[in-house]
């Protein structure tokens, strides 16, 4: 436990604008290893594609003076922490502790049975937080970017084809790996513009990529492989992938680290920007 | 930074986030991007696709300015065509003579 020095209030995100959380959430970043700032209506979109909770999302406020916020996301029995942070010079007084206690309370309130958090490797302090209320670490995952460029390496024959939007919707149900809280189904149909390619390789290997097509970035990819070797199902997809737009840049989130298409992301030049650490807590195990 | 930039005579034109940054930059063609990497609006990896895109620009030196730890920040200066970086926080007294040094270097 935490010393209390500062006198926090909570109150919901839901009363203040999204200028004032903006501002706020900005500030507890300014420090961090991979700030992410924001501005107002790029965190309204986020609060829409990811289900926020702006009545169970908290600010902590001493007095006038915002000392931190976090902002719990909802879908059906699951909840996922997100945005949280502390000014930097409030911190060590027991705000976060406070935050997030406040939030698992929220989600058991909501009659969830689970809360996600990811906590950005290195990030010791808020890992140690997470550890203390009963987090435990599940995997690792990625956060991959692309500069734009067509494909340096040759593809396995293959035969590719497009797919609509309906079928890139319809295949995310097929998927067998387990959906980080943004690349869940709810997050990418929220997030829109996707597509899809479907490849099947010579020596019958298959499998699909579906992807967000913004006109800045490529994004969001989910690949499967449905038979066969899943290095030359993400080989031949990738390649079409970039081939097909080669002057966008892509970024794509939490790619699992143990996932089996992961070596040919780092041949068509996927760089790793940073790793997060995936916490579960399940509600169902507490007393 | 635009403090110490204009103590040496510089000309700096700022903008808080990158769409507005991207307009300036098109309508102004300076000397030298810089570009911080976490932006709020587009992130910087794409500002800088963006502007390599721009054919008044595409010559134009770009230094990626970041708080990332060192490596990565090489890692995708490079990638994204950036001339170099510059590590946040910044050192203010070398800050000046990296910058002259991007600029004679164009």
């Amino acid at each position: 436990m935490p010393t209390f020095l500062n006198n926090i209030d909570l109150i919901p995100a839901s009363t203040f604008s999204y200028e004032e959380l903006t501002e706020a959430y900005n500030h507890t970043r300014v420090d961090y290893i991979v700030p992410m700032p924001m501005n107002a209506a790029r965190l309204q979109e986020y609060v829409q594609t990811y289900d926020v909770d702006m009545e169970a999302s908290v600010v902590a406020v001493d007095g006038n003076e915002i000392l931190g916020l976090g902002m719990l996301g909802i879908r059906d029995r699951r909840a996922w922490i997100t945005r949280l942070g502390v000014i930097r010079r409030k911190r060590r007084r027991g705000t976060g502790w406070t935050l997030v206690t406040h939030l698992i309370e929220q989600a058991r309130k909501k009659n969830t049975t689970r809360i996600v958090i990811e906590v950005i490797k290195d990030n010791s302090p808020a890992h140690n937080l997470f550890i203390q209320k009963g987090f435990k670490e599940t995997r690792e995952l990625l956060v991959l970017r692309r500069p734009p460029g067509e494909s340096k390496i040759e593809m396995p024959p293959a035969e590719v084809k497009r797919l609509s939007y309906t079928e890139a919707v319809q295949l995310l149900d097929r998927r067998q790996a387990v959906p980080s809280w943004v690349d869940e189904k709810e997050s990418l149909i929220n997030a829109g513009n996707l597509s899809a390619f479907q490849a099947t390789l010579a020596d019958g290997s298959h499998g699909w990529l579906v992807f967000q097509n913004t006109v800045f970035q490529l994004g969001r990819l989910v690949l499967q492989t449905e038979a066969g070797n899943p290095l030359d199902v993400a080989r031949a997809l990738l390649y079409h992938l970039h081939q097909t737009h080669p002057v966008q840049d892509t970024k794509t989130e939490n790619l699992p680290g143990d996932d089996p298409h992961w070596p040919a992301f780092k041949e068509m030049g996927y760089l790793t920007m940073f790793r997060r650490i995936e916490m579960v807590l399940d509600l169902k195990e507490e007393p | 930074m635009r403090r110490i930039l204009e103590a040496r005579q510089h000309q700096v034109l700022h903008a808080s986030e990158g769409e507005t940054g991207l307009k300036i930059a098109v309508e102004e063609v300076p000397d030298l991007i810089l570009v911080d990497l976490g932006l709020p609006d587009i992130d910087g990896q794409t500002l800088v696709t963006f502007i390599r895109r721009v054919p008044e620009l595409a010559d134009i030196p770009i230094v990626a300015v970041t708080a990332w730890p060192e490596d990565t920040a090489r890692e995708m200066a490079e990638a994204y065509g950036c001339n170099g970086f510059i590590s946040k926080p910044i050192n203010t007294r070398a800050f000046p003579d990296q910058i002259a040094a991007y600029i004679n270097k164009a």
